[in-house]
């Protein structure tokens, strides 16, 4: 997984129905764009470090519209 | 039947000094139940929701209580390039429902007892494939070669 300062983060949900959740990763700590990643949950701007797995996703800032993404 | 890689979860993890609301907080926004607390690079303990709820919230601590007074430490781990038979022993002698997931020594991800569960189902399902066929199809035998 490669990420940049302002990509998102995607956790997709476990169960059915579950929604998914998503962050704002504001330090990439790995080499080359690697994890793990310092992102901000929600609103309420708690950060935490985060360690992506086979459920996890980024979006790549402005590829919204594009709909481009990678997996972990 | 699935590596502990394939099968290991998104971690998340905070530091000791973190507030046990902030925590609460994370895990709802990250939809995670666990956190794992690590201190300059290294695991230091696992804080669950149950745990929040139980020694948190039930203990009557404030919600700017840190969350190194509520994890659990030493924490259960296993090695992220270790056999999936290691994570079932773990499981066997451990009552936990999560394994912390190292690599090189380093936090990494989260395993739970469900991703084993779902993945052994998946197993079953499909080596009961063909006996399913043969019990629900009628079975017509061709003649005996000659």
């Amino acid at each position: 997984m490669h990420a940049s300062i302002g990509d998102r983060i995607i956790i997709h949900g476990h169960r059915s129905g579950e929604p998914d959740r998503d962050g704002e990763i504001l330090e990439v700590q790995g080499d080359d764009g690697g994890p793990p990643y310092l992102v901000r949950w929600g609103e309420s701007g708690h950060e935490a470090i985060f360690f992506p797995g086979s459920d996890a996703t980024v979006q790549h800032f402005g590829s919204e519209a594009s709909g481009g993404g990678s997996r972990c | 039947m699935r590596t502990i890689e394939e099968l290991r979860r998104s971690g998340v993890s905070v530091e000791p000094a973190q507030t046990i609301q902030s925590c609460a907080a994370i895990m709802e926004q990250a939809g995670v139940g666990a956190l794992a607390v690590v201190r300059e690079g290294r695991l230091v303990g696992i804080v669950t929701d149950r745990d929040l709820v139980r020694r948190g919230l039930a203990q009557g601590l404030p919600p700017y209580a840190t969350v190194n007074g509520v994890m659990t430490s030493p924490v259960v781990t296993v090695d992220a390039d270790a056999d999936l038979d290691a994570a079932f022993g773990l499981f066997r002698s451990h009552a936990v429902r999560r394994l912390a997931v190292l690599r090189d020594g380093y936090f990494i991800g989260m395993i739970s007892v469900d991703d084993l569960i779902v993945d052994i189902a998946s197993d079953l399902r499909d080596l009961s494939w063909p006996i399913r066929s043969e019990v629900l199809m009628p079975q017509h035998d061709g003649p005996a070669p000659s």
